[in-house]
């Protein structure tokens, strides 16, 4: 029997029937099908872009794209997506000017409006951002990816009083996983609640919940019940906090309870404001047994007299700003020149397997494979001089005990480490280093060796 | 009647040896009758009628194939006169039809290590002193294998054991404890039974030419030179004492003389050399700045290698082998295992990694110049360990597998036990001293075995030599090893080991917490005080000045690095490659990858 082939409109709506659906595969094998027999039709192609740009091949989506573009497709969206894969692609003038002509060739579309503003983050063109959402906003009051970026915004201005009000659009951004299962229980206001338990919910990583746990005893001195839903792995740093009644990380074992909250919800309850960040001094701290062992393999594995110094050069990979927070191993190459040094890698896996292609001078130890939870990477810390370390949970952990690191940004921060310093409010046994340019991440580890020698 | 002669070479029908039911042999007391025939065989033999001593054997074995008298007079038969691959046929037969035959049992480790298959030449050879342990030929055996097989220390004892046995010792074994003695570095206990032996037998060229090789090793040209005078005086149509006066040319710096003497030879055996003389050739060449002729003459000599060993790198056994270990050390079984703990009550390991030719001879003798440690050179323990790990371990599995066992209540401190096993037979070597806090060991391609090592020495430091990779294949190349499955047979199998060892060793770092230092042998030998002192910091012990003249070190290497380590320092042989880069581009595609993670480029000559 002959196979009887649909025609190109209907194959394309396939095709783009299970890009929508999340069928990247399918719909890149009909896409390509079509443009075998049509190779310059723009929609195709545009698609095809589109469906590259998810598989994670930003280069060829790029250059689909443009081909698209200069075969007359759909432009606004065009130049829309395209801003995003150059700004994935760090090729940040170009997504300026494709966001720019994005938003010139459909002033009423906010998305267009949000994917400029974010490129515009990366750049710290803030008062750009700022106008730029306050425009989409005006266009649709409730786009969520809009205010939270506004927030983001205001917040690494230093301006928490409306930044941690935007902040709360966090949980209605597309793709966001919700807080919890739906409950009948309120969110909680701030009030003091003394009858009933509070429930407190560790949201965003694991450096957000070390961040935040600080807040806890504020919430405790308003709801003196309070039980707190985490994951397993951070059980052992919150159970360090007093108070609590208890940790729970499966849903069903949760207890009753009178309102709920995120644990980063609690700053905006609190009113904190720079000024106002409670600094309680190290609040965390290795177990002294454990300490005690690593204390002693260490000595086994490290050169005597040499400056031990704790590296991590990735936190997790599916965080939706990893390609700028995270580096490669290869950028920390300056610090193996240094003398009478030993690296430490806390890097757990998938990145730790870089550890493979080192062959820089100082010894670096790979102990990634061996830090079983958080106590061990506490007891590793303790027994480290210097942290260097991207913003990942580990310098959260660092900063919570106290122990100095040093935290490599990215040229545009998260909020939280705010601008133009180099010490944290939250942190004080923190100094951070900036990149003085978008992912020049070489300039960066020059400033930190100049810092070592 | 199938009339098929045997491929192994007996003279026998394919029927009766290897294709031989041994259900179908006569019972030993049913041949009597034909031992008159056996005695005319004998007879033959005596009266020199070697033909017809043989056909008349033949004929008997035709008949009874399992008669042992039979066959131990074909076995000398063809132990005289060859193959050897039928002696070893004939002697295997006889052991399998009776184990308690001493002579059957030396004739086949004799041939076992003839042909330099040493772990079962060993078995063979301890089996026969198990069957007679006041039998010298025995204990001189398994001396000579122990001796070939990096394991001098144990082999002088079986030497030293004949020495006891025997009222008048021969020669022959002087000079073989003599030859041992050398290999562990003893030179004047050496020299003086050479000495001996000489005196009692003063024209047998092998110890003549094993003599000069000990002058030459201990650095004294002159008496190396008067020996191989008498060697030559002994043999005159002998190219063994050419050869090696072409060595000591070769190290007094007198290149053209070297390769003339090798014309000389060559002349003479009609342009056959041997792999030795050939790779001598194209060292020599190499000194000369003759590239292109240097390689044909390495190229000539690794296939003589081939033809006349006609062995060939053992792929999908390294393969295979990669694949085992790569599948065991994974991150998520390695935190279940337990690691051996830290024996705090002598010598601790350095392990010196790297494939051969990659350096690690010289930063041995440089390390071994410190007060605090001694060389153990190319240690065999951790492949001993290795195969001995199930037995150990007591498991039916095969290592790494058997490693599984660590998880059973009744081995669990079953690491302690390897790492044990391993440092009693490092202390049977002889080579620790009291003041020696801890011992090298540098055997090539331990690296393969990174995951054991480290659960039996976690902290043990692993200093692992890097090098240009086609500096590497070229040296490799140019020399004659047996290291890695034979990889070395032929250049484009060391390209493919190299890569498949330098995989799995980035397999063990990225899955493992290692102690481990990377060395680049272009650093050591540009700035040798520095990397000194990043060594012996890694290591923990305190920077010594004697390390920087390691060719001071009293102890000689027994690598084929040996005569580079006794000459200063030189950057003679940094990036050598660049003058053959059109006889390395067969292997560039295989190792430009490769080349690139190291951090080096594929540079043309200046």
């Amino acid at each position: 029997m002959t196979a009887v082939t649909a025609p190109l409109d209907e194959r394309f709506e396939q095709a783009r029937t299970h890009e929508r659906a999340g069928r990247l595969a399918e719909a890149e094998r009909l896409l390509r099908d079509i443009l075998a027999q049509a190779p310059e039709a723009a929609e195709p192609l545009h698609l095809l872009g589109v469906v590259s740009f998810r598989q994670q091949r930003p280069v060829e989506a790029a250059a689909l794209i443009e081909r698209a573009i200069a075969r007359g497709a759909n432009l606004a969206l065009c130049h829309r997506n395209l801003c995003e894969i150059y700004r994935a692609l760090g090729r940040l003038d170009e997504a300026v000017a494709a966001g720019e002509q994005a938003v010139a060739l459909a002033p009423q579309d906010p998305d267009a409006l949000m994917n400029l503003a974010i490129v515009r983050y990366e750049r710290l063109e803030l008062d750009a951002v700022l106008d730029g959402t306050a425009r989409g906003i005006a266009l649709k009051p409730d786009h969520a990816d809009l205010l939270f970026k506004r927030g983001e915004t205001l917040l690494l201005r230093g301006d928490f009083a409306a930044g941690l009000e935007l902040y709360e659009w966090r949980y209605r951004i597309n793709g966001v996983a919700p807080l919890m299962p739906p409950t009948a229980a309120p969110a909680w206001d701030g009030a003091p609640m003394a009858d009933r338990p509070l429930l407190l919910i560790t949201d965003q990583g694991f450096g957000d919940a070390i961040q935040f746990a600080r807040y806890i005893p504020w919430a405790l001195a308003r709801c003196p019940d309070i039980v707190i839903a985490c994951s397993r792995e951070l059980q052992p740093l919150l159970s360090q906090i007093p108070g609590p009644r208890g940790l729970y990380d499966r849903w069903e074992t949760v207890p009753n309870y009178g309102a709920f909250c995120p644990l980063s919800g609690l700053p905006r309850l609190m009113g904190t404001r720079l000024e106002t960040i409670p600094s309680p001094g190290a609040y965390l701290r290795a177990e002294p047994a454990r300490r005690a062992a690593w204390a002693a393999r260490l000595a086994d594995l490290l050169p005597r007299g040499y400056r031990r110094i704790g590296i991590a050069w990735g936190g997790r990979p599916t965080h939706a700003n990893d390609r700028n927070r995270s580096t490669k191993l290869a950028s920390f190459a300056a610090l193996a020149q240094l003398p009478k040094t030993a690296l430490v890698s806390l890097q757990k896996a998938p990145r730790q397997a870089e550890i493979a292609q080192y062959f820089g001078a100082a010894p670096l130890l790979n102990l990634g494979p061996e830090l079983a939870d958080f106590d061990d990477t506490m007891a590793v810390l303790d027994s480290l001089d210097l942290l260097i370390s991207v913003d990942t949970s580990i310098v959260h952990l660092a900063g919570a005990m106290g122990r100095p690191a040093w935290v490599l940004l990215p040229y545009a921060p998260d909020w939280r480490w705010l601008l133009g310093r180099d010490d944290s409010p939250w942190y004080p046994s923190l100094r951070l280093f900036r990149q003085p340019a978008p992912r020049r991440w070489d300039l960066l580890l020059q400033e930190v060796v100049a810092a070592l020698s | 009647m199938d009339q098929r002669r045997c491929d192994c070479g007996s003279g026998l029908r394919q029927a009766r040896c290897c294709d031989l039911d041994p259900a179908s042999l006569a019972r030993p007391e049913s041949v009597d009758p034909l031992l008159p025939l056996l005695e005319a065989a004998q007879a033959a033999l005596a009266r020199g009628e070697i033909a017809e001593s043989e056909r008349r054997c033949l004929e008997l074995l035709d008949i009874a194939p399992g008669f042992g008298p039979a066959l131990t007079l074909l076995l000398a038969l063809r132990q005289a006169s060859g193959p050897p691959a039928a002696a070893e046929v004939l002697a295997r037969r006889m052991v399998r039809l009776d184990p308690n035959d001493i002579a059957a049992t030396c004739a086949l480790a004799q041939q076992l290590l003839q042909r330099r298959s040493l772990a079962e030449a060993e078995v063979h050879a301890r089996n026969a002193v198990r069957i007679a342990p006041q039998h010298a030929q025995s204990h001189n055996l398994l001396g000579m294998i122990l001796t070939e097989a990096h394991r001098a220390h144990t082999g002088e004892y079986h030497y030293r054991q004949v020495l006891a046995l025997v009222a008048e010792p021969d020669p022959t074994l002087l000079a073989n404890l003599a030859w041992n003695l050398k290999t562990q570095g003893r030179f004047a206990e050496a020299r003086s039974f050479y000495e001996r032996s000489v005196a009692a037998r003063p024209k047998v060229l092998q110890t003549l030419l094993g003599w000069a090789r000990l002058e030459e090793a201990d650095g004294d040209f002159t008496a190396a030179g008067v020996l191989l005078d008498l060697a030559e005086h002994v043999a005159p149509d002998d190219p063994a004492p050419l050869l090696a006066r072409a060595i000591l040319l070769r190290r007094q710096g007198r290149f053209d003389a070297a390769l003339a003497l090798l014309d000389r030879l060559a002349e003479r055996a009609e342009g056959q050399h041997g792999t030795d003389e050939w790779l001598e050739k194209g060292r020599l060449l190499d000194r000369l700045g003759r590239p292109a002729e240097a390689f044909a003459a390495f190229e000539a000599g690794k296939r003589r290698a081939r033809e006349t060993t006609g062995l060939a790198y053992q792929a999908a056994a390294a393969q295979a082998l990669a694949g085992r270990l790569g599948g065991f050390f994974t991150e998520a079984r390695l935190a279940t295992l337990p690691r051996a703990g830290v024996r705090g009550d002598g010598a601790q390991p350095i392990f010196i990694l790297g494939f051969p030719r990659s350096g690690t001879t010289l930063v041995e003798q440089s390390l071994s110049a410190h007060p605090r440690i001694v060389a153990g050179d190319e240690l065999p323990c951790v492949q001993d360990i290795a195969d001995l790990c199930p037995r150990l371990l007591a498991s039916p599995l095969s290592y790494p597998a058997a490693l599984a066992e660590l998880w059973m209540g009744d081995q669990h401190d079953g690491l302690d036990r390897l790492r044990d096993a391993y440092l009693h037979r490092v202390g049977q070597l002889g080579i620790l001293t009291p003041e020696a806090t801890w011992f090298t060991d540098k055997m090539p391609l331990n690296e393969t075995h990174l995951g054991l090592i480290a659960l039996m020495f976690p902290a043990a430091p692993l200093i692992h030599l890097l090098r240009h990779p086609l500096d590497v294949m070229l040296s490799v190349f140019s020399t004659h090893l047996t290291h890695g499955f034979h990889c070395a047979w032929d250049l484009e199998s060391a390209a493919r080991h190299y890569v498949l060892v330098m995989e799995l060793v980035a397999r063990y770092r990225a899955e493992m917490c290692l102690r481990y230092l990377p060395v680049r042998y272009e650093d050591v030998v540009q700035a040798q005080a520095a990397q000194l002192r990043r060594m012996l910091g890694f290591i923990g012990a305190d920077f010594d000045p004697a390390c920087l003249r390691f060719w001071e070190n009293p102890h000689p290497a027994r690598s084929a690095s040996y005569a580079q380590v006794r000459e200063p320092l030189h950057t003679r042989a940094l990036y050598r490659y660049r003058a053959y880069l059109p006889q390395l581009a067969p292997v560039i595609p295989i190792l430009a990858p490769l080349i690139e993670q190291l951090g080096y480029r594929i540079e043309a000559p200046a």
